[in-house]
């Protein structure tokens, strides 16, 4: 047992928190301008991919950190300077980067792989169609094989990063099982749908997609592989993300209503003088400091437990995103008017936690299978 | 970071269930419903060398880590012990002996820690007083030097162990001018003349653990029973923290993983409608709530544990968390597993109604949740 990081997590830590530092300096990150968003997104990459952290959890050599734990510490850091940012960075990186290492390494699978850690395109991960739950609801993107290429019909929904990605992973059905077909944008008979305005996210460019006999070659198809297998480990990695995304707003939210609560002054002194105040920061940092803890946790017991893991980042998911709300709604009330002001990190918590709960495998969905587990066979 | 208990560790946790599920949990009940201590499973756990392991070997204790220990207290309540016993255990062992063992000399030591740490004697601790909870510096029993004797007067309240308690650690004001800094500690043996337990008191749950006032009149104790230096009392307690933090709360989140299992198997054998309960969404969902209590609290206790076993200075806020956390957040589980059982849940046919009954003092013993967030955002 051990709590404590070790030196060279503690040294990589301090070099990213200064390069996002500077990055956030003089940028908007929570733009809604689709071009900012694209400046900012190839910004970060380029500041990130230096330091290695588009490498880590992407089984390339030499990432700076290693390990499930070290990554969800590594991605917190970015969730907290800004959720959208670290959203297109984790679909990009983290989630289309590893659906890269689903299936048999072909040489254009792994140029691929090298360039997402280069930071040098943008990918994205179309896998919801008309409904998020993709296991009540059957997925009917399908490819059908015609000669050195496979043809793709279907319709996907809320592909994060779609407007700007390179290259889209698309997940659907191959001769029985499922496949990833990278499919590069522009492609024929690939259509993007209208950018989605959301409730929150605002610098996140998020679209639809309609395929229709869309040719990707067979060399970039990953698959046909078992289905349950393919879902199990993308939803368990785009938790992972999710759940990192909730830390940081935990942190950022619980942060600015500290800093508020010791300078806002009220009947002549501070507002964390009142218990109502100073109570409420008591409940938030424990809501913090539990939920990373957790989810630290269940990312050292991906490594460790696998066949745990997935149940253990369930309860993760679902007290994290959970927490994530309760805290950006305590925040707001202790930042008052201040907080409802647009922009600030409380209120864009506040508008952004409720995607943790319902993305990925929902918090309902999350709780029947955690029950599931602690029945066994019924 | 690495949160891996050793092979060892598992296995002794693995035994220790074996040892209370055997030995303990088929008298929970009795000893519950009677208010009755069980003075038999008490001193089968010295046996088993659970009352003192964190001791040195040469003391009577097994020598054990601060994990290890914490674990067999999450192993007990996993086991189905209730926790009334696993109370008199932390108050004997913690609040009484370990401080006894930290700041006592070679001879007290040698005088009271074997004993304790084999059960053939119990013991307990008395800090609070009835206007004197969590406020311990207005405290008003006093110590009186008195040649080479001290006399004490005044009386504590809320004590565990209290009635049936060979010995005592008991905090008292040798300087009551000082707030803090005139609270010393003395140990005082049952059978002194002027110390009496008082009444015992009538609790909501934790009812096998038996508690009493202890009172104190004119009540002469040798010189040599000071422990430590005085003054110094205060800064003892305050030493009991990290054990009360990590080794108290683990029952807690043991018992959280019995009761998942009680629960999942009432609703594996209870059908309604046609169907077994668990098919249900919204049973489900509670049995997941349990499971996230579980798994969110072992950590933070953990966290407590491993930094003592690091030597590192106790971190308040850390320790306010993880108790604020366990005692808060754990009403809403026990509610909701006396609710799944529906009538069941309600009566004594079923021990989810204990475990919601010894829950409750979860949030107010040891420092209620108002305390700890009162720490908490002290320092902020």
């Amino acid at each position: 047992m051990n709590f404590d990081f070790s030196a060279t997590e503690t040294a990589f830590f301090a070099e990213l928190g200064s390069a996002l530092r500077k990055l956030a300096q003089d940028r908007d990150l929570e733009s809604g301008d689709l071009e900012t968003v694209r400046g900012n997104l190839a910004a970060v990459l380029a500041a990130l991919a230096p330091l290695g952290y588009l490498k880590i959890g992407a089984s390339l050599p030499d990432p700076p950190v290693a390990g499930t734990l070290a990554l969800m510490a590594t991605m917190e850091r970015l969730a907290t300077v800004s959720p959208s940012l670290f959203l297109a960075v984790e679909m990009s990186t983290r989630l289309f980067g590893r659906a890269l290492s689903l299936g048999e390494q072909t040489p254009a699978v792994e140029a691929l792989a090298k360039q997402v850690a280069a930071g040098g395109i943008v990918g994205a991960v179309a896998l919801s169609e008309t409904a998020m739950n993709v296991e009540n609801d059957p997925l009917t993107t399908v490819g059908t094989r015609k000669g050195d290429t496979v043809l793709i019909s279907g319709a996907k929904n809320y592909v994060i990063n779609g407007p700007l990605a390179d290259c889209l992973a698309v997940v659907g059905c191959l001769e029985g099982g499922l496949a990833v077909f990278l499919v590069d944008r522009p492609s024929p008979g690939l259509k993007m749908t209208d950018r989605l305005t959301t409730m929150g996210y605002n610098g996140l460019a998020i679209c639809g997609l309609e395929l229709d006999g869309c040719p990707v070659p067979a060399d970039r198809v990953i698959g046909p592989l078992d289905g349950e297998t393919v879902l199990g480990q993308l939803k368990l990695w785009e938790n992972q993300i999710l759940i990192a995304a909730a830390l940081g707003m935990l942190q950022s939210s619980f942060e600015a209503a500290r800093d508020h609560a010791k300078t806002h002054r009220s009947g002549g002194k501070p507002i964390i003088a009142y218990q109502e105040v100073g109570f409420k920061l008591a409940e938030m940092l424990t809501l913090c400091q539990t939920a990373q803890l957790f989810a630290y946790r269940a990312a050292w017991m991906a490594d460790d437990a696998p066949r745990e893991a997935n149940v253990l980042t369930l309860c993760a998911k679902v007290f994290c995103t959970e927490a994530a709300e309760t805290v950006a709604g305590k925040a707001l009330q202790i930042l008052s008017g201040s907080g409802y002001l647009t922009g600030g990190p409380a209120e864009q918590a506040y508008r952004c936690a409720k995607y943790g709960q319902i993305a990925g495998i929902s918090t309902e969905i999350a709780r029947v299978k955690i029950g599931d587990a602690a029945l066994g066979r019924l | 970071m690495d949160f891996a208990f050793t092979r060892e560790q598992l296995m002794f946790k693995k035994e220790v269930i074996r040892f209370a599920k055997k030995e303990i949990v088929p008298r929970v009940q009795e000893h519950d419903l009677k208010e009755a201590f069980d003075f038999e499973s008490f001193r089968k756990m010295g046996d088993f060398g659970l009352l003192g392991m964190h001791f040195p070997t040469e003391y009577g204790g097994e020598g054990a880590d601060v994990v290890t220990t914490v674990l067999a207290g999450e192993a007990l309540g996993e086991a189905g012990v209730d926790g009334g016993l696993t109370l008199a255990y932390g108050a004997h062992t913690f609040l009484c002996a370990d401080t006894l063992f930290r700041n006592g000399t070679e001879a007290q030591r040698r005088r009271y820690i074997p004993k304790l740490a084999s059960g053939e004697w119990i013991g307990c601790m008395g800090l609070s007083e009835p206007d004197a909870g969590s406020d311990v510096a207005s405290m008003t029993t006093t110590a009186e030097k008195r040649g080479d004797r001290y006399v004490l007067n005044g009386t504590k309240m809320w004590i565990t162990n209290g009635p049936i308690a060979d010995v005592a650690v008991v905090y008292a004001k040798t300087d009551p001018e000082q707030a803090h800094a005139g609270i010393s500690a003395f140990i005082v043996e049952k059978g002194t003349p002027g110390f009496s337990p008082g009444r015992p008191l009538i609790k909501m749950g934790v009812r096998s653990s038996q508690t009493s006032e202890l009172v104190f009149q004119d009540c002469e104790i040798p010189a040599e029973n000071l422990l430590g230096k005085e003054g110094e009392g205060f800064f003892y307690a305050m030493q009991t923290v990290e054990w009360d933090r990590s080794a108290l709360l683990a029952p807690f989140v043991g018992a959280t993983t019995y009761l998942l299992k009680k629960c999942a198997d009432y609703a594996r054998g209870r059908v309604q409608f046609g169907r077994p309960i668990g098919k249900f969404q919204a049973i489900k969902h509670k049995l997941a709530d349990i499971r996230i209590f579980g798994e969110a609290a072992r950590t933070l206790v953990y966290r407590i544990a491993w930094c003592k076993d690091q030597g590192k200075p106790l971190n308040h806020l850390e320790a306010a968390i993880a108790k604020l956390y366990v005692g808060d957040w754990s009403l809403a589980i026990t509610n909701d597993a006396v609710t799944l059982h529906g009538g069941y849940g309600f009566t004594h046919e079923f021990d989810v109604e204990r475990i919601f009954r010894d829950t409750r003092l979860a949030p107010i013993g040891g420092g209620t949740s108002e305390i700890q967030k009162m720490i908490i955002s002290k320092l902020l």
